[in-house]
């Protein structure tokens, strides 16, 4: 059996430069990918090369067993798309919204009116099915959107930045329809820059910095392979000390957040920075994805 | 020749299906201004105007200048329509309401997007045309106007025709122009001019303008429906109209195709 998506060495050039470099994605049926990367990684073109807004300019695309390049109209009958920005159309009322969508696929959703329905009572948006997208609140606008990109059927979800300008219970809702949805067995790209969010829906993450995929697995392996095992979190006064030390190390300066130093470290440096400094006082807390993205902003 | 075949694609006609649903809902304000626009026109013009200027020649013969006028206003209302739906419907929908990315997530591509943006124009200046005939025929039963309507149907497939031609060219505004406030340049350095000196609404003979509108689609339309509609040769201005407006989807589609990509898509 295939994979859901299965993107193998794509390459991308925009305005003269390689925004994406030989990246490889894949994704399975119930599963959630995480594409993390800082601003500027390659995320949004990497993604709108799989979803078909895109032609790559070079790399293989399947989606659900089919080329890309080859059937694109195919292809993209297994494929959802909820973009980051809300492209409902504005002239439509909300149930509109969802009959109009389906009416740009083909073979076209059979039995839609219960399809539509269904959507509407599932994202809580049948008291709205008459009104028009742009008096929705930004979470109920969100569930129009995932709904949209669902009322075909598809096998494949893009989530582009789904909860972004979200309040933390619009959030929460929107995580509980994403996690409900991979159970049906749909299978999900997400991007995000809530890093709790990539943690907690996440069963695979995809890093991308600079157009290049710069590790892949759970959060913890990459956490673990790009970040360190632990972060040492001391005050910038101290920071003279220890930018020092870390020198004779062969580090460089470590992220400063608001008047401290996030330093990762290994255990065995770890131990070694204890030793160095007694009388130093300082916190030791895992790593997190955040650790991760200040460490990619900074690389050279 | 994948942009050509666009055309025919189902996706292409159900863009036209969801523009044409919108204006459906509104149609007791949608069809006002195309029924009243060429009455307040043949007043304007035809009445205002008409009573200085008497009679016209036309094909080496007199006739009154309300005829001669009604057929070069539903030409100027084929033009107007289309250009208009190009230029500003489209960027609209384009730039603000963000309606072509959310056809773009489908399997809409953006070829059938700008079909679907011509033939819709030409969808929808032909129903402009047909409404304007009705109010053409109501302003001959009460015996200002001496047309020939038996030949009144055949103006609209050559209002879709010539409406597909114009919109293509509108949509190579559509792609560069910055913002909305920038249409006014294609407005009034083409718009414009061609609408009125293009023998709508009154014969232009200098030789410069005769010269120029032998390339001018929207004059041999004006003239095409002043053949049919008062009695003339019509084949040369017909054919004028078909090539013209060939030439332009087959040349400015495109160009459109190439212009939107890199606006709408990045690429």
């Amino acid at each position: 059996m295939p994979a859901l998506l299965d993107a193998r060495s794509l390459v991308k050039h925009l305005g003269g430069r390689r925004v994406v470099d030989g990246v490889d994605l894949a994704c399975e049926t119930s599963q959630i990918v995480g594409l993390l990367g800082p601003n500027g990684a390659g995320k949004t073109t990497t993604l709108r090369m799989l979803y078909g807004f895109l032609r790559p300019d070079a790399g293989l695309i399947h989606v659900n067993g089919v080329e890309l390049g080859r059937d694109l109209v195919r292809a993209k009958r297994a494929i959802g798309v909820c973009t980051q920005d809300d492209t409902f159309d504005g002239d439509f009322t909300v149930e509109q919204n969802l009959t109009i969508a389906a009416g740009y696929f083909r073979p076209r959703p059979v039995d839609l009116r219960r399809r539509v329905a269904e959507l509407l009572e599932r994202f809580d948006l049948a008291g709205y099915a008459r009104a028009k997208p742009e008096t929705l609140s930004g979470g109920y606008r969100r569930r129009l959107m995932i709904a949209r990109a669902l009322v075909h059927r598809p096998r494949l979800l893009f989530l582009d930045e789904p909860t972004t300008g979200l309040d933390p219970q619009a959030r929460m809702g929107v995580w509980d329809l994403v996690a409900g949805l991979r159970a049906e067995g749909l299978g999900i790209i997400l991007t995000t820059h809530y890093m709790d969010e990539a943690e907690r829906l996440s069963d695979a993450l995809t890093v991308l910095a600079r157009g290049r995929v710069v590790a892949r697995g759970t959060a913890k392996t990459v956490l673990g392979d790009l970040v360190g095992e632990h972060v040492v979190v001391v005050h910038a006064t101290h920071g003279a000390a220890v930018a020092a030390w870390l020198r004779t190390r062969g580090r460089g300066e470590p992220a400063s957040v608001l008047g401290a130093w996030h330093v990762p470290l290994s255990g065995e440096e770890l131990a070694e920075f204890a030793r160095a400094f007694p009388a130093l006082r300082y916190e030791v807390r895992g790593p997190t994805l955040d650790d991760l993205f200040l460490k990619l902003s900074l690389a050279p | 020749m994948r942009w050509l075949a666009a055309a025919l694609e189902w996706q292409s006609r159900a863009v036209v299906g969801r523009h044409l649903r919108v204006y459906m809902r509104n149609w007791h304000t949608a069809f006002l201004p195309p029924a009243l626009e060429p009455v307040t026109m043949l007043i304007a013009f035809g009445l205002g105007l008409g009573g200085y200027v008497a009679s016209l020649s036309w094909q080496g013969r007199p006739v009154e200048y309300m005829t001669y006028v009604a057929p070069g206003l539903v030409a100027y209302a084929t033009f107007m329509t289309a250009m208009f739906q190009a230029l500003f419907a489209a960027f609209i929908r384009m730039r603000y309401q963000r309606t072509w990315e959310g056809q773009l997530t489908t399997q809409v591509e953006l070829a059938h997007v700008v079909w679907g943006e011509v033939l819709w124009a030409g969808l929808l200046a032909t129903m402009y045309v047909a409404i304007v005939s009705v109010v053409l025929v109501a302003i001959q039963w009460v015996g200002l106007l001496a047309l020939d309507l038996r030949w009144l149907p055949a103006l609209w497939p050559i209002a879709f025709v010539a409406g597909c031609g114009f919109a293509a060219l509108g949509l190579c505004f559509t792609a560069i122009v910055p913002t909305i406030d920038h249409m006014n340049l294609p407005v009034f350095l083409l718009v414009l001019p061609m609408g009125l000196l293009s023998s709508t609404y009154f014969p232009l003979e200098h030789p410069v303008l005769v010269a120029l509108n032998v390339a001018n689609p929207l004059y041999h339309l004006a003239q095409t429906f002043r053949a049919i509609l008062i009695g003339g040769p019509v084949g040369g201005h017909l054919a004028g109209v078909v090539a013209l407006s060939a030439l332009m989807l087959g040349v400015l589609v495109p160009l459109d195709l190439r212009l939107l990509r890199r606006r709408v898509l990045g690429d």
